[in-house]
């Protein structure tokens, strides 16, 4: 679901940087009173583990896999802020390592899947917890999913609006969006149920047999 | 030093070139990037290649597609995209191969400290992640169906979860009696 470089406008992007700074400085402030002395490692930690569970691939029917995204199972498990921060960690990460995402475009892929995921989990957990657990987990971590994707898209969506060439032609992302809200969101239904039953089956692991601290 | 001037340029190169909208500047200085790689650039190509083409063919033939039903043109537009994009990524790569991530972050100890443990420590979950599906594999007769996929899918993020927390107290006390947040103090 990472926007690449190269697609999204500079006036959005660094609109992007301008929401996304005052959230980093509020994730790092938050993260360093929560966790103390123990911040550095705690956030390397999460950082690593958020990375590598990007490559842990959810099987779909047919034989084929996407890949998790994570966010929701590290928002439940840590808290929002700091998902965000590793979330965000890992975005720089993959965008030097594979050159997947960007930096242009980074604080748009972390507010849409760092920030908004984790809150929009944790929110729709803490609502429907009642329920039962497991209906938390599921409902909050695929409409994370699905949140994050119509944010991708509605982006992707207004780049037509952001400038043509003298022939009429785009210059960023060319299609809005009547056109990335199906082909973005329509996946991530299917990917985010994946994601939400992966994330409730790990937390029901380890919530069996819980490592002492 | 170096790195931090490297990492400082690239980060002003990158915001540019999403300015500049005329390919042949922008194949001019895609030729500039290949030119600066040298040797790698074969390599680099490959990798900025593979990193990019599902992303770039899609909007690519879904735009050439809806201008030629529309009969309105396309060829600057996927010319100018797939120079921009392959310029980006690109030049990202090569940096990454001329960077040392640990020094150019050197400026804030606690950040350069945040690199190290978590390039060590994708290591280590990458190991252990590795080590479980050699092991499933091997236990496996034949292509597992769905169900067991998605239950071995669901264990190795639950393992990697509790490495996690055990290495992040581990890493912690490690920290702690060397002195590590004596000497912050």
């Amino acid at each position: 679901m990472h926007i690449p470089d190269g697609l999204i406008a500079p006036q959005v992007y660094l609109a992007a940087y301008a929401a996304a700074a005052p959230a980093w400085a509020y994730a790092v402030r938050k993260v360093a009173r929560d966790f103390d002395e123990s911040l550095i490692p705690r956030l390397a930690v999460l950082t690593a583990l958020a990375f590598v569970l990007t490559t842990v691939m959810i099987p779909l029917p047919g034989g084929t896999s996407g890949h998790v995204i994570g966010v929701g199972l590290l928002a439940l498990a840590f808290g929002i802020w700091p998902a965000f921060l590793a979330y965000s960690l890992v975005l720089v990460l993959q965008s030097l390592l594979f050159g997947a995402g960007g930096i242009t475009v980074l604080a748009v892929n972390a507010l849409a899947m760092g920030l908004a995921a984790a809150a929009v989990t944790v929110g729709v957990h803490r609502l429907l917890v009642g329920w039962g657990k497991s209906v938390g987990v599921l409902v909050g971590v695929w409409c994370g999913v699905v949140v994050s994707a119509v944010l991708v898209a509605l982006v992707l969506g207004v780049q037509p609006q952001m400038g043509t060439d003298a022939t009429g032609q785009p210059l960023f992302f060319p299609f809005g969006p009547a056109v990335t809200l199906p082909v973005i969101v329509i996946p991530h239904l299917i990917i985010g149920a994946g994601e939400a039953l992966l994330t409730w089956m790990v937390l029901s692991v380890t919530g069996r047999r819980r490592v002492p601290a | 030093m170096k790195d931090r001037l490297l990492l400082s340029v690239w980060l002003v190169a990158v915001v540019g070139i999403t300015f500049i909208h005329d390919p042949v500047w922008l194949g001019g200085l895609l030729l500039l990037a290949f030119a600066l790689a040298g040797k790698a650039t074969p390599g680099l190509l490959k990798r900025a290649l593979v990193a990019i083409a599902l992303v770039n063919i899609a909007v690519s033939a879904g735009f050439v597609l809806s201008a030629s039903i529309a009969g309105e043109p396309w060829g600057l537009f996927v010319i100018r995209l797939n120079l921009r994009v392959l310029l980006l990524t690109f030049l990202t790569l090569w940096l990454a191969r001329q960077l040392d991530l640990v020094r150019a972050v050197d400026f804030s100890p606690s950040l350069k400290f945040v690199v190290v443990l978590t390039l060590g420590q994708i290591k280590t979950f990458q190991r252990l992640l590795s080590d479980y599906r050699m092991a499933f594999r091997s236990r496996s007769l034949g292509r597992p169906d769905l169900k067991t996929r998605t239950r071995s899918a669901g264990r190795q993020a639950g393992a990697l979860l509790e490495k996690a927390e055990l290495q992040a107290t581990e890493v912690n006390l490690g920290m702690r009696s060397r002195g590590f947040f004596d000497d912050r103090a």
